[in-house]
């Protein structure tokens, strides 16, 4: 299994205040991984320094994803390299359809990679596909970006948006937040279709409950801008029924 | 001698100027090239031209009207022209003014407009010219009982632009639809003044106008809504929207309402913005490059300034002409030899 991403010591700020303080992490194709932990411990920061946001500031440590350095990548060179971030609060742009806005999308990528842009039909086939995939009515393509959409209706987006995109690395970014549970189920089972041997996710969730329906093979305790504590799914578990004091006092 | 009839048989005009399924007609250098089947007629001096719109008048096709400043004069240009309905009828125009020589000009244009009683009028004015162009536009609309005005004002190049628009609800009922939208950028000046003068009650009266800025373009905006005493129940609404994708860029506006009515509902509002930075980082997060992602906002932005035109022809070409010109594209025209613009 091929190391897609592989984080050292990673360290960054925000407003001149440290939040990440030393974060350690390799994921390897195929592989789940989910990232818990208690509200500020730093697991949106991490996913946005992984995306290129702007205002956040890395202050130490390397980021090499496929044998390049991710941090000197614009976000949009992420996407094209395989970076998807799924974020916990989709922005709304009203004026531009949705369809509008992945065509776009998907017609940069495959410019990127010297493939001529998609015919009107080619597109609308792949869309309706992959809408199929998260059970969205293809009414919905006509809408602006996420403007007027549900919680759930803007997670299933997230999602519609990763299976066009094909990513090699999802950073899944409190995804299951703002969602009942049908809506959980359908976004998760998304997620499961899209797996595949080549590629990897990074499930960012405050909660257990996710994880019953996407299955990490690692998960991992964020507390205070550190992993504290690595393991299995089992370790998933233990922290919905004991919370995270317990693994904070060990760590203290 | 060029001939300047349009004829869909000739490849003279194969640049992106006449829309199809329009009728049209050609105004060079202020002259009208062909009176007739259209219905125009010159002006008085014979520069310019006047039309009627009558019941007989075919509804539902748009007239074209193309004004184009050739390589024969530089120098002013003044002339007037003059549109009017007919009680119960209905017009739809298409007003653009584009030129063929790349040399400094300034054209001096009136345009006298009058919708009599429930007559209609759907009015597009697209200007395209290129820096080196002067044009003022005074524009004056008078409009009656029960009639209605859409007007469309798209200003998509010019180096200094100045468009004055004086508009008066005569009669109980009119309504007046005023959407505008300029995109300035280089060293270019647009400005943009209107004055609304509700005389009559139970009028409608409602502006948008929008603006995209780049470079060390300047635009202004300047609006006022009259509101005359005897103007009960009158509704007004203004707004004008600038969007700066430069910091050098400078967007003057000034709404403005003066009201000796008791029982009206007016509102005005101005905002001066720059990108949304949020929006900017969710589309990079999904591949498009910061350029197409500032141009879709861009693009969204200017949309509700034309999102109701009645034909979708229209709204599709002034779609991509606004693209064009957002990206840079359009000071020069390559499709044929003319390198119209």
């Amino acid at each position: 299994m091929a190391n897609l991403i592989d984080i050292k010591d990673l360290h960054a700020s925000v407003n001149d205040r440290e939040i990440l303080k030393g974060i350690n992490l390799t994921v390897n194709e195929g592989e789940v991984h989910a990232i818990m932990g208690p509200n500020g411990s730093g697991k949106s920061t991490l996913s946005a320094v992984l995306a290129g946001k702007e205002n956040y500031t890395v202050t130490g440590g390397s980021v090499t994803y496929m044998g390049k350095n991710l941090l000197e990548m614009q976000p949009e060179e992420r996407s094209w390299a395989g970076i998807f971030l799924g974020f916990q609060y989709p922005v709304e742009i009203p004026g531009v359809t949705n369809v509008n806005f992945m065509k776009t999308a998907v017609n940069q990528h495959r410019k990127h990679n010297g493939l001529p842009p998609l015919s009107a039909a080619e597109y609308l086939k792949l869309m309706r596909e992959k809408l199929a995939v998260v059970e969205m009515d293809p009414a919905f393509s006509s809408r602006g970006v996420n403007v007027g959409f549900s919680g759930g209706e803007k997670k299933r987006n997230e999602i519609f948006q990763m299976a066009m995109l094909d990513p090699r690395l999802a950073i899944l970014d409190e995804t299951d937040s703002g969602l009942d549970v049908d809506a959980l189920r359908i976004v998760a089972n998304g997620v499961n279709k899209l797996k595949k041997s080549t590629n990897a996710t990074i499930v960012i969730t405050h909660y257990q409950r996710l994880l019953d329906y996407i299955v990490p093979d690692i998960v991992h305790v964020l507390y205070k801008g550190r992993i504290i504590k690595s393991a299995g799914k089992e370790l998933a578990m233990e922290v919905e029924k004991r919370g995270y004091d317990w693994l904070i006092n060990d760590n203290q | 001698m060029v001939n300047y009839i349009y004829t869909p048989q000739s490849d003279y005009f194969k640049c992106r100027v006449p829309l199809r399924e329009t009728l049209q007609a050609f105004v060079v250098d202020g002259t009208l090239q062909q009176e007739g089947s259209t219905g125009l007629k010159k002006g008085k001096s014979g520069k310019g031209y006047e039309i009627s719109f009558g019941k007989d008048s075919p509804s539902g096709k748009i007239l074209q009207i193309i004004s184009i400043r050739s390589h024969n004069t530089d120098g002013t240009l003044e002339y007037g022209n003059s549109i009017s309905v007919e009680e119960n009828s209905e017009a739809s125009l298409l007003l653009c003014s584009h030129t063929f020589t790349m040399n400094g000009f300034q054209t001096k244009e009136k345009l006298d407009i009058n919708i009599s009683q429930c007559g209609r009028l759907n009015l597009v004015i697209m200007q395209n010219e290129h820096d080196r162009s002067h044009h003022n536009t005074s524009i004056n609309i008078e409009i009656g009982r029960d009639a209605i005005c859409k007007l469309h004002l798209v200003t998509l190049h010019g180096g200094k632009i100045d468009n004055k628009i004086n508009i008066s609800l005569n009669g109980k009922g009119g309504e007046c639809n005023l959407h505008g939208l300029y995109l300035a950028g280089g060293n270019q000046e647009i400005s943009n003044c209107v004055n609304i003068y509700h005389n009559a009650g139970e009028c409608k009266s409602n502006q948008l106008f929008k603006g995209i800025l780049d470079g060390n373009a300047v635009t202004r905006f300047s609006g006022t809504i009259y509101v005359e005493k005897d103007a009960q129940k009158t509704e007004a609404y203004q707004a004008n929207n600038n969007l700066l994708s430069s910091d050098n860029a400078t967007a003057y506006t000034k709404p403005h309402l003066e009201i000796y009515a008791d029982d009206v509902k007016c509102s005005h509002g101005a905002t001066v913005g720059s990108l949304d930075e949020d929006e900017l980082f969710y589309m990079r997060s999904r591949g498009i490059s910061l350029e197409e992602a500032k141009l879709l906002q861009q693009q969204a932005f200017a949309n509700a300034t034309i999102e109701d035109l009645a034909n979708p022809e229209l709204r599709e070409r002034l779609t991509s002409l606004i693209e064009s010109r957002l990206r840079g594209e359009f000071s020069e025209c390559q499709n044929c030899d003319r390198h119209c613009c």
